[in-house]
């Protein structure tokens, strides 16, 4: 019967070995030997500075239709010759965007106002309500005006402040 | 018979006397830079100035309203009171008030006809009711939602809000004047001018000042109103218009236009450059004339 037992020796061959191990300073160049030629044309760097993949790159078909399409992403983005109809399916400016939060905060505070409405007030609430209509229609046209979204929230302000005043009046007295 | 016939022209005059005018005629010593308020629904208001030291409310209530009031050495405040659900025809009053006071109006349907005052101070708000104002006045401020404002004032300090309701400020107006409507148009005939700022969404915009105040700035915007503007030649501003899609005539500089695309802008250097003068309209056209 033998005393050799198979695991003592893994193990023992295991601790043996070093903690760390370092590349060996040759590795690329022995790595780059085995590696098949450059494609023709290719531009020829300092091997120490860049990092190359060359396997890869024949695979980067999408580089090509990516810059195609920043390019002409770029280009819809600072044409001057945009016609406003286009400028309805771009995406919203900043400025529309906020129109767009202060029109949703409008609702909502015209919402929580009481109902009812004095008969002085009414052809004012239904101009105001035009106005503002106009004025989104002017931004969906000129998303970079911010002179109109200044009349956009003086008319929301009118509004509600004239809201309330209505309401008010037809809670008292009506005339 | 004879019993029944009295007893029938009593029953007669009831609805007469119910519907009886009530007559007012109120007076109240208030110091110089004192407040007078006045607050009213329906029918009108006269204002007038006089050489007097103390105040006096004159007129008729309809029947069911009341007056109530309050006084001080510095403040009366009259209110005529209505029945709730009615006006039943509204109070006609005239307000005789002296020099150098604040005076605040404050009216829904009824009509306001200032003239004659020299007051420190003027504030007239009414909803429907047309608004005129002449005389002089230190500060003035007139709100309308749809009535029509006709302002003619001395006043170095003017301010004018509407919805509908038409602006038409003239008479000596000049200084800091203010004019802001949605679809009312607005007319202005101003003096020497330090700010001008004037805001219409679809009101027609017509603004004549005789000076530009070194420094001074005038401001108009408008969405879809037309801009007509009146400066002498020799004002002193740097003058910037710009349209989105509204044409652009003006007597100094030159419009561009971009090469594709909408839009036209100005920019040009009046005299020595001195005042802003800014047109904005998203489609209304521009006019810039200097000869007046």
């Amino acid at each position: 019967m033998s005393t050799h037992d198979p695991d003592h020796d893994l193990l023992a061959r295991l601790h043996a070995l070093p903690v760390e191990r370092s590349a060996p300073a040759d590795g690329w160049e022995r790595l780059s030997a085995r590696l098949p030629p450059r494609e023709p044309g290719a531009a020829q760097v300092p091997l120490d500075k860049v990092v190359t993949l060359p396997l890869r790159t024949r695979r980067r078909w999408w580089l090509p239709v990516g810059a195609a399409l920043a390019a002409s992403l770029a280009l819809y983005a600072v044409a001057p010759w945009r016609h406003a109809a286009d400028t309805l399916s771009a995406p919203p400016s900043g400025l529309q965007l906020q129109a767009d939060a202060m029109t949703e905060q409008y609702r909502q505070a015209v919402a929580s106002l009481p109902d009812g409405t004095a008969p002085e007030w009414q052809p004012a609430l239904h101009e105001l309500d035009r106005s503002a209509e106009q004025i989104r229609a002017a931004m969906a046209q000129d998303p970079r005006a911010p002179h109109l979204l200044g009349q956009l929230k003086r008319t929301y302000a009118l509004r509600l402040e004239l809201t309330r005043q209505a309401a008010q009046a037809a809670s008292g007295l009506t005339t | 018979m004879r019993t029944l016939s009295p007893l029938c022209a009593a029953l007669l005059l009831v609805p007469a006397l119910a519907l009886a005018d009530t007559r007012v005629d109120e007076r109240h010593n208030v110091a110089a830079g004192g407040r007078i308020e006045l607050s009213n629904v329906a029918g009108k208001v006269t204002v007038r100035g006089w050489d007097r030291n103390d105040v006096q409310l004159t007129g008729t209530l309809s029947d069911g309203l009341q007056l109530r009031q309050e006084k001080s050495a510095n403040r009366v405040r009259w209110e005529i009171e209505y029945p709730r659900r009615s006006n039943n025809g509204g109070a006609t009053l005239t307000l005789n008030v002296p020099r150098s006071v604040e005076l605040l109006l404050s009216t829904v349907s009824a009509d306001q006809d200032i003239s004659g005052v020299d007051v420190r101070r003027l504030q007239a708000d009414t909803v429907s009711g047309n608004l005129a104002a002449a005389g002089r006045s230190g500060d003035s401020v007139l709100n309308t939602v749809s009535g029509n404002v006709t302002a003619r004032l001395q006043t170095p300090r003017l301010d004018v809000n509407t919805v509908s309701g038409r602006i038409e400020a003239g008479g000596g107006v000049s200084g800091e004047i203010g004019a802001q409507t949605v679809s009312g148009r607005v007319g202005v005939d101003a003096g020497r001018i330090q700010r001008l700022v004037v805001e219409t969404v679809s009101g027609g915009i017509d603004l004549s000042a005789s000076a530009l105040a070194p420094g001074g700035r005038i401001n108009v915007e408008s969405v879809s109103a037309s801009v007509s503007l009146r400066l002498p030649r020799t004002v002193s501003a740097q003058l910037s218009v710009n349209s989105f899609s509204g044409s652009i005539n003006s007597d100094a500089g030159k419009v561009e236009r971009p090469r594709y695309g909408p839009g036209s802008s100005l920019d040009a250097r009046l005299g020595s450059g001195d005042g802003d003068i800014r047109v904005q309209s998203h489609s209304g056209s521009v006019q810039v004339r200097l000869d007046r």
